[in-house]
């Protein structure tokens, strides 16, 4: 990627009229309707709204998980609406990381092998390589003593830790966390959002899906959104 | 990236591994589904080639590379083999390697103050050799004793049960056209199975003699039947056409003539055998199928509960052709190792029931390479549809899948 030029600020991320619509039995919700966006290089940025309002949709779409909507996305300058899955899941796998609002951990694989996935499926390096790579990340994380563990023997917290491990172990451009803190105390909630703020520091483009004021207040911007609108 | 292919492979099938062994219960009763299958495919191969080896043995049983000639006593004029028709056959048929003519007359014979109807047959040495026959008791007649036209007798085990309620003494006889012959032997058919294989001239109760006394105390001048020995097995249907040939020569017409081998039993035999063994593989072939419909139903359950899994992987980056991949390895894995449980059973069973009553059991590799071939198609093909709903999935439908 060419460095943007430091005069003007290039834009990481662009919504332009965002509609989704899921059907369920038969009837059509509306999910997202008119969703304009626009995130700049480096932004962090907090995602707040009640619930069903379409917070998880809109970060669905923005992670490449949802390519069934109206409207144009650019990331990275690039179109990225109306491609496939399979033309995404490169772009998935290496500029996007993304943090689920349940952790999302795959229940028969250990938390080393969790955390190596999107290496593994990047394909660009030798699965020894990819697992000693996630091996490091995760003793970063403190996990060093828990590698060899499924995700249900280690407490919530280390498991959102292994989440965010693995989102980040391709190195991403963009961050998506869907209510990383939600399932947390505070200690460790304060915790957790210390490493978006290492990451926010590093240059990442951080977008947060989040209930708590305190959270939110930790970001540089807060969107909100309301009924499938956003509201600045 | 193409450097790290098989690398990648490696894992693609590690993941199919996972999966299976995260469910082990469900994987072992598919996979014993598949054993079922292919064990009986080997296992009634195995039993078809039992079947048609025995039947084969029966048949060759009457005598190896076996032709014989007869007249059937049928027709207008009915004409038979005469003793001139053995010399010339001799003479002028290549590829026979021994000739056995036989006479046969019938008598009346006392025993123990009642009658009893008593098969004569009148055979040279070879005899014994061309028909399989089994010596039980003493010896069979000799050259010598046939050249002499001595008076010496063999009988069947059921006449010298009969006469002398077992094996007869050394000095037994027995009074056949009013003279006295010496018992030197008792003998049978080297098979049960001869009379059922056309008509064997060997009833129960029958007495053999060397050849030229029958013929002189009897005054027979037509044979009964003709047996012939081809020297090999590719050599049977000169023999039969070269004696054809002199017959035809020799008579009117070869209409009250049957001259044949035992290879259209032969033949017949295997084709039947072949026949039943096929029908047995489709119906245990069927179950090979059902075995199949077991994979695919286990599969489309395991598709299911692995929804949200499918899902996070292909968020995390996975092509849909990595998911397909992974899912299409786990059904031919498990078929694969029910094959293999298969194949094992299959062809060890009938191996381990052979070594134990000591009789060759043969298991025939190429229904072992079908089997699993078949298994494996079977886990490929019937994989395909689960693994297809697998790969196709909608991402946020899947993640948000309870
Ligand atoms: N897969 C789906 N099928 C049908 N409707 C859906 C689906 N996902 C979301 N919706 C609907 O779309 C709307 C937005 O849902 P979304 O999950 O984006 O809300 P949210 O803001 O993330 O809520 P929460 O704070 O509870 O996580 C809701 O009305 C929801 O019921
Ligand atoms: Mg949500």
């Amino acid at each position: 990627m060419p460095a943007a030029t430091p005069s003007r600020p290039r834009i990481e991320l662009e919504l332009h009229d965002v509609y989704k619509t899921f059907e369920m039995g038969g009837e059509p919700i509306s999910a997202l309707r008119g969703v304009d966006l626009q995130v700049i290089e480096g932004e962090f940025i907090a995602i707040m709204g009640p619930s069903g309002s379409g917070k998880s949709t809109l970060l669905h779409i923005l992670g490449l998980v949802d390519s069934e909507y109206q409207g144009t996305y650019d990331l990275g300058g690039e179109r990225v609406s109306g491609r496939s899955t399979d033309e995404l899941a490169p772009i998935r796998n290496q500029e996007i990381g993304f943090v689920f609002q349940a952790f999302f951990l795959l229940p028969h694989l250990s938390i080393l092998e969790n955390a190596a996935l999107p290496a593994l499926y990047a394909r660009d390096r030798a699965p020894d390589e990819c697992l000693a790579e996630a091996r490091t990340r995760l003793e970063q994380m403190g996990l060093g003593h828990r590698l060899d563990h499924k995700p249900h023997e280690i407490s919530i917290g280390q498991r959102q830790r292994a989440a965010i491990a693995r989102a980040l172990i391709n190195d991403p451009r963009v961050i998506l966390a869907d209510e990383p803190t939600g399932a947390l105390d505070s200690k460790t909630s304060q915790e957790i959002l210390e490493i978006f703020n290492d990451l926010h520091r590093q240059g990442a483009t951080i977008l947060m899906v989040t209930h708590d004021q305190e959270v939110a207040a930790a970001a540089e911007r807060n969107v909100y959104v309301r009924d499938g609108q956003i509201h600045v | 990236m193409a450097r790290y292919t098989s690398d990648w492979h490696r894992l693609l099938l590690r993941f199919a591994w996972d999966g299976l062994s995260g469910q082990r219960g469900r994987s072992a009763l598919t996979m014993l589904g598949m054993a079922i299958g292919t064990a009986s495919v080997v296992a009634v191969v195995s039993i078809g080639l039992v079947g048609r080896g025995y039947v084969v043995g029966l048949i060759e049983g009457v005598g190896a590379n076996l032709v014989l000639a007869y007249g059937t006593g049928e027709g207008v004029n009915p004409e038979e083999v005469d003793f001139d028709d053995v010399e010339v056959i001799r003479e002028q048929v290549d590829g026979i390697s021994a000739l056995a003519p036989v006479l046969s007359t019938s008598r009346t014979l006392s025993i123990g103050g009642q009658p009893w109807p008593v098969t004569v047959l009148g055979v040279t040495p070879d005899y014994a050799d061309v028909r399989n026959i089994v010596v039980t008791e003493g010896r069979f007649v000799t050259a010598r004793e046939d050249a002499n036209a001595d008076k010496v007798a063999v009988l069947s085990p059921e006449l010298a049960l009969r006469m002398f309620g077992g094996d007869p003494p050394p000095d037994a006889t027995i009074r056949l056209f009013d003279l006295r012959f010496r018992v030197v032997g008792v003998v049978r058919e080297g098979v049960q199975s001869a009379s059922a294989v056309g008509s064997s001239e060997i009833s129960d109760l029958t007495a053999i003699v060397p050849f030229s006394t029958l013929r002189n105390v009897a005054g027979l001048r037509f044979l009964d039947v003709l047996y012939m020995r081809a020297e090999s097995p590719q050599a049977v249907a000169g023999v039969v056409a070269g004696v054809k040939r002199v017959l035809a020569a020799r008579h009117r017409s070869l209409g009250s003539f049957r001259i044949e081998s035992l290879q259209r039993y032969l033949s017949l035999a295997r084709q039947v055998s072949d026949a039943i063994t096929l029908v047995l593989i489709a119906i245990a072939g069927v179950s090979l199928v059902v075995g199949g419909i077991g994979i695919m139903n286990i599969m489309l359950v395991t598709v299911t509960e692995r929804t949200r899994d499918i899902g996070i992987r292909l968020a995390l980056g996975a092509r849909r052709r990595d998911i397909l991949t992974q899912f299409l390895l786990e059904a031919p894995i498990l078929s694969l190792a029910g094959g293999l449980l298969g194949v094992l059973v299959g062809a060890g069973g009938p191996l381990y029931v052979g070594i134990l009553y000591d009789v060759p059991v043969p298991v025939s590799p190429a229904s072992v390479a079908v089997a699993f071939g078949v298994s494996l198609a079977v886990g490929i093909f019937f994989g395909l549809y689960p693994a297809r709903k697998a790969a196709n999935m909608n991402i946020v439908d899947s993640l948000v899948y309870e």
